[in-house]
């Protein structure tokens, strides 16, 4: 799905109407009624680059901002990098700061414009879609569970923005575009900072091995390829595009007539998790008092695959600790016989 | 200084079919062990020489058709000798390449050798770990075909089987676990094993020039095949296995192919070992 936010200003002011935002229409319909030489207005980004550009014309060059998923004090730079964001998810032709800013619309730049600007509402008139899909992900839902607060669109989309102003922060409003590889490489990485066992398995996969060695477009995989960008639900949830009704479809992107077989496949295989062996083996100990466990595991697509890759570490064991004795041995006994050789004809030359 | 009496030990086909081996061999390794040892700088580095993504897999897949290729010729050719030309020996016999009881006894002799308690031992036309090599080829070349047309056509492979098996058994995932750790077993014994016991014993060094030129010299001969050198002199067929000396230029020619890829195979695997010791430590 791409997002095409609703650029032009008239379209702003067409969803606001429709959404009987009054207000809003008031607002921008009486900045466009009082237009003044110095006044920002919508259709040109140019007084903002004035400023924002030039650390020295800048009355503040950075803020501080509390993450809160983290808590963690975060420096906000007041810089914008222009070719950075023009190759943003942001910098397309017909876009401009103040369609993110809204409440600088009209603000008279003679003085500056006032210094604490409201934080940007990206889901009102522009990506009201991907927030309600948000919304209803397992991860909002445990978050909220566990009173925990909800991060909000700026915290993950700045987060992974590789895009450093001059200062070396970060910035929301150099979101990258989806298809970029970078930014799908460093999604890999965001998931993974949590889910860790299941990064190393995808690592472990044809999929991950691939983007391991740096290759991160289209083609191959990442997480959100298949579990989903905003609505990432559980496998059991029949939205889910892992569970069971609609695995067919998104293993079918890429692979054209996937089959009920293909999908069986196993994304995340165990075979370096230790803990999925201990499993295995308190299973087999267990096997009097819990029948039934010990076969839902060896039902488990990944018993065969750990006893086959257990069975490949002894034979690489064996296989090159034997031959490898082998050789020494036979390269040690030909010097031996060679240096033999040389004695007995050096002897029968004296 | 080189014997004038020399014997041919590998005709022409047998040469071409481990030229095409080693080719093959090669491009497979070098664009597929970046994927086994994903994690290390040197392998980023050696897979986008090869192309990166897709490109080191179409070269990949090349090779592999390659060594099926050869893999086909040779079979064409064990067919040929056995059932149209009627030709003994394939089977069982000094000139087989199945293991014999006498192999049992040549294994006794050779670790008395390696302790010192025994003179070399006389071997026939094929030794011991040579006939290992050429089974654990013709394996590893099934294993490595079957689990790598899987890992091809997944689609299609799954296809064959019912969903309530691939529940269970899940044959992409399967073939990729043993096609690596299949590859890291080809590669590092074709590069540690094959060459210090063919081509780096010090009375070799650098390359055992018999597979490429396909001569030996009668000292060669003698010493590395005594029993073959005293059955074909008793038979009076010595002569028919005597040619020209290679000359020079062609010496040098094997040299100049042999020699680098000794080295890239060395490299590969020391790499391919400090990344154990990595692990490891």
């Amino acid at each position: 799905m791409v997002y095409k936010p609703k650029r032009k200003l008239t379209v702003n002011v067409a969803s606001g109407l429709k959404r009987l935002r009054l207000p809003a229409f008031l607002v921008t319909f009486t900045s466009a009624v009082f237009l003044l030489p110095v006044i920002l207005f919508a259709g040109d980004n140019g007084p903002c680059y004035e400023c924002h550009t030039k650390q020295d014309k800048l009355k503040v060059t950075e803020k501080a901002k509390v993450d809160p998923v983290t808590g963690e004090i975060k420096v906000a730079s007041m810089l914008i990098d222009e070719a950075i964001y023009k190759a943003s998810a942001h910098g397309g032709e017909d876009f401009f700061c103040i369609d993110c800013h809204q409440d600088l619309d009209g603000a008279d730049l003679t003085e500056g414009h006032k210094s604490n600007l409201k934080p940007v509402d990206c889901i009102t008139f522009c990506h009201d879609d991907p927030a309600e899909d948000y919304l209803q992900s397992s991860h909002v839902k445990l978050m909220k569970e566990n009173n925990k607060d909800v991060p909000t669109c700026k915290d993950c989309h700045s987060g992974l923005s590789y895009h450093y102003t001059s200062l070396g922060e970060k910035s929301p409003r150099d979101v990258p575009k989806g298809v970029d590889p970078l930014h799908r490489k460093l999604t890999i990485e965001a998931c993974g900072s949590c889910h860790q066992d299941h990064l190393e398995s995808y690592r472990n996969n044809a999929h991950g091995q691939v983007t391991s060695l740096g290759h991160t477009t289209t083609d191959v995989p990442v997480c959100f390829d298949c579990h989903g960008k905003h609505k990432i639900l559980n496998s059991s949830n029949p939205e889910s595009k892992v569970g069971k009704e609609r695995i067919i479809e998104t293993c079918g992107n890429c692979h054209a007539n996937a089959n009920a077989s293909f999908v069986k496949h196993v994304e995340h295989p165990q075979i370096k998790n230790v803990n999925y062996y201990k499993t295995l083996l308190a299973a087999i100990k267990n096997a009097r008092n819990n029948p039934d466990n010990l076969k839902k595991v060896i039902k488990n697509p990944q018993t065969i695959l750990c006893i086959v890759f257990v069975m490949y570490v002894g034979i690489l064991a064996f296989t090159f600790s034997s031959f490898g004795l082998h050789s020494l041995l036979c390269w040690f006994a030909v010097v031996r016989d060679e240096r033999k050789r040389k004695g007995h004809t050096d002897e029968e030359q004296h | 200084m080189k014997s004038n009496i020399n014997y041919l030990r590998f005709s022409f086909f047998h040469r071409f079919c481990h030229f095409l081996i080693i080719i093959s061999f090669f491009g497979l390794v070098l664009t597929g062990v970046p994927l086994a040892f994903r994690s290390y700088d040197w392998a980023r580095w050696l897979y986008a020489l090869f192309g990166g993504y897709p490109t080191a897999g179409y070269i990949h897949r090349i090779c592999a058709l390659i060594t099926f290729f050869s893999a086909f010729m040779h079979f064409v050719y064990l067919f040929y000798n056995i059932s149209v030309k009627k030709k003994k020996g394939f089977f069982w016999g000094p000139n087989s390449l199945l293991i014999q009881p006498r192999d049992i006894f040549d294994i006794i002799a050779d670790i008395k050798w390696f302790m010192g308690i025994g003179k070399k031992p006389d071997f026939d036309r094929w030794i011991y770990w040579e006939k290992f090599e050429y089974l654990s080829l013709m394996w590893g070349t099934l294993v490595m075909a079957v689990t790598g047309l899987i890992l091809w056509f997944p689609v299609q492979f799954t296809k064959i089987i019912p969903v309530s098996v691939a529940t269970i058994v899940d044959l992409p995932s399967i073939a990729l676990i043993i096609h690596r750790y299949e590859a890291i077993l080809a590669a590092g014994f074709i590069f540690t094993i094959h060459f210090f016991h063919t081509h780096l014993l010090p009375e070799k060094m650098p390359v055992d020039e018999a597979i490429f030129t396909g001569r030996i010299t009668e000292e060669e001969f003698k010493h590395e095949r005594l029993n073959q050198f005293k059955r074909l002199e008793n038979q009076r067929q010595l002569d028919n296995y005597k040619v020209a000396p290679s000359s020079l230029f062609v010496s040098f020619l094997t040299r100049l192919f042999a020699v680098p890829i000794l080295i890239t195979g060395l490299i590969m695997v020391g790499l391919m070992f400090s990344a154990l010791l990595v692990w490891a430590l």
